[in-house]
């Protein structure tokens, strides 16, 4: 029986932080929730988040990347925030020189 | 009714969340099945985390204008060909965590905007020949965290707009020549946490826009020498391996490299040449190349902010040093056996330099001139016998310096009053006391002698004792009633502390057991 503050998912709940560890193959994101982390069991991290996998952990990490929605992992953006363009997996408020967008896309091509 | 995945009235399934804009939610309900009644204009829906363990045909056939669809974390185990048919505008597929065993290639073939392929965590052992075929808009493909012995070649040969890949965490053991050969827009490849062994010479080859390869947590055994065939490299990773020797011009080809990870190889060989003309490397890290014994060339490394080079058999810091690494922050050069210190003037944004635990004998008048940004310096366990009066006079932001353990009989202070972390214990050449008013800031000082910490920690008697110090010793201490006001009143740990057995004044009249 999963104590109510932990969601489907989780292997090892507690009930100040949620869950401390996920079952296999899905990530854990760690939420805030006012001086306290809450740990979220997610079979895909939220917007803005990626997910690492590791033998003993899969995580939701931050994107970095500037003006990025989702991003494949740290410096590599899959979908960049509405109206601007992008390029080799980073975001640009135009095309970088040289490159247009392909029909009618938002993605810069030479 | 409407059948599922049949279009209602612009409404929304019972069991989902819309948003009226062609959004639904409907993740974590316990579902068996696709939810009906969905918007036809439905262009993004979420049905993770439920229990459907199969997708029967045209499940999706009137969500014609689905761009997103997740199907994460259910349990399936079949996808009907036809299961996916109709969704022409669908850019993004998630299918990652559930129990397919191999790659539902008909199913995809009809999806010709998708952009995004999610496909980890599953249980795939096969990949179908034909799985990618008319995926021609691809660009982002997860595999990772699944059963695949070998790199699909075939399969991945019809991905020629792929940009990001993922074969981590699998079973694959070589990576054969011309593996990734279509693949010149690719920018990203994660084959880390594999048992990759081998990696032919022209593994890399093709890959023109390669700029992220993560190779950790595999077991190669000599360095890859197919990343040469990667001109637009800027990140690195080959650490957790087995890799014993870094050969000459290891990296020449990939001049815009910025960060290599190469820790947790039993290195014992560094090639002089291997890190040369990489002026965009941020940090390198080498530790126990044990049988290295001249300093690697960085010449050309401009932007190098961090250098640790230990456990080696190098025996002199090159003059050049700081003539081109003048980015460098942080420098640790311990453990090797570096017997005569250069000027370090050049790297003037020094802030940390480790030179712990190698023969260092003299510390000249310039050897730390200009480093006026340094805070911590450790010098310990080397055969200091000789430090130059003004040797730290220009350390003006000098917090922390451990000079432990090493043989030389007096402390110049010029340039360390800003000091808060002092380490003197194991000089035991050094007997004479130490002035406090040299360092106002000071929190913790170790010191050779439980006596010589009694000027720092207000022993009542002191300051009658330390006045007859002054003859002996020759260190400048003022003794009268004015080191009374001036002693430190901020807390202060010294030791070792005076006690029962180490007191601050005599003990009999002798010398020699206050000296225990």
């Amino acid at each position: 029986e999963v104590p109510p503050s932990c969601t489907r998912g989780c292997e090892v709940c507690s009930e100040y932080n949620g869950c401390l560890k996920c079952m296999p193959k899905l990530f854990i994101l760690l939420e805030r929730s006012d001086i306290r982390q809450i740990g979220v069991c997610l079979a895909s991290c939220p917007v803005g988040y990626f997910g690492v996998r590791n033998p003993d952990m899969n995580k939701c990490n931050k994107c970095k990347i500037e003006n990025c929605e989702a991003c494949f992992s740290r410096n590599f953006c899959t979908k960049c925030k509405e109206g601007l363009y992008s390029h080799r997996g980073r975001c640009y408020l135009s095309c970088p020189e040289g490159l247009s967008p392909t029909n009618g896309t938002t993605e810069c091509a030479s | 009714t409407a059948g599922p995945g049949q279009p209602g009235p612009a409404a929304c399934a019972s069991w989902c969340r819309c948003d009226g804009d062609g959004r639904a939610d409907c993740s974590g309900r316990g579902l068996a099945g696709v939810p009906e009644r969905l918007s036809a204009f439905t262009y993004y829906l979420d049905i993770s985390m439920n229990n459907i363990t199969e997708l029967p045909a045209n499940v999706f056939k009137n969500l014609t204008y689905l761009e997103e669809l997740r199907l994460a974390g259910n349990d399936l185990t079949f996808i009907h060909p036809e299961a996916l048919s109709g969704l022409h505008q669908l850019k993004v597929l998630m299918l990652q965590n559930n129990q397919l065993k191999t790659v539902p290639s008909q199913a995809l073939r009809g999806l010709h905007a998708l952009q995004s392929l999610r496909l980890d965590a599953n249980h795939i052992t096969e990949v179908p020949e034909d799985s990618f075929e008319g995926l021609q808009q691809l660009r982002h493909l997860w595999l990772d965290d699944n059963n695949l012995a070998e790199v699909p070649m075939g399969p991945l040969g019809d991905l020629g707009s792929l940009q990001a890949l993922t074969l981590a965490l699998n079973r694959i053991t070589r990576i054969p020549d011309h593996a990734f050969a279509n693949f010149s827009s690719l920018v990203v490849l994660h084959l880390h946490n594999n048992k990759i062994k081998e990696i032919g010479r022209n593994s890399f080859n093709g890959l023109d826009n390669l700029e992220t390869l993560d190779l950790n947590f595999n077991n190669l055994e000599t360095f890859p020498e197919a990343v040469q065939a990667l001109p637009k490299l800027k990140e690195l990773g080959f650490h957790s391996n087995n890799i014993a020797v870094i050969p000459e011009r290891a990296f020449q080809n990939n001049p815009l490299l910025r960060t290599i990870h190469l820790y947790d190889n039993p290195l014992s060989i560094v090639g002089v040449s291997a890190f040369q003309n990489l002026s965009d490397l941020h940090s390198l890290m080498l530790r126990g190349a044990s049988k290295t014994e001249l300093f690697p060339s960085l010449a050309g490394a401009a932007s190098l902010e961090s250098l640790t080079l230990t456990g080696t058999q190098i025996g002199a810091i090159p003059s050049w040093l700081c003539e081109d690494l003048h980015s460098l922050r942080t420098l640790d050069l311990s453990y090797n056996e570096i017997k005569e210190l250069p000027g370090f003037q050049g790297c003037f944004q020094l802030e940390e330099l480790n030179l712990q635990h190698n023969h260092i004998q003299l510390i000249h008048r310039d050897t730390f001139q200009g480093l006026a940004s340094l805070h911590i310096l450790d010098l310990s366990r080397n055969e200091i016998t000789s430090i130059h009066q003004d040797a730290f006079s220009s350390l003006t932001s000098l917090t922390n310096l451990d000079l432990s353990s090493n043989h030389f009989s007096s402390l110049p202070t010029a340039g360390l009053s800003s000091l808060n972390q002092l380490k003197l214990a194991g000089n035991l050449e050094m007997k004479g006391p130490l002035a406090p008013r040299h360092f106002p800031r000071l929190r913790t000082i170790s010191l050779p002698y439980a006596y010589q910490c009694c000027a720092f920690t207000g022993c009542e008697s002191v300051l009658s004792a330390t006045a007859e110090d002054e003859g002996k010793t020759g260190v400048s201490i003022n003794a009268d009633s004015a080191e009374e006001e001036e002693r430190i009143p901020l807390p202060l740990h010294c030791s070792p502390s005076p006690g029962a057995f180490k007191p601050c004044e005599y003990l009999l009249g002798s010398w020699m057991i206050r000296l225990t």
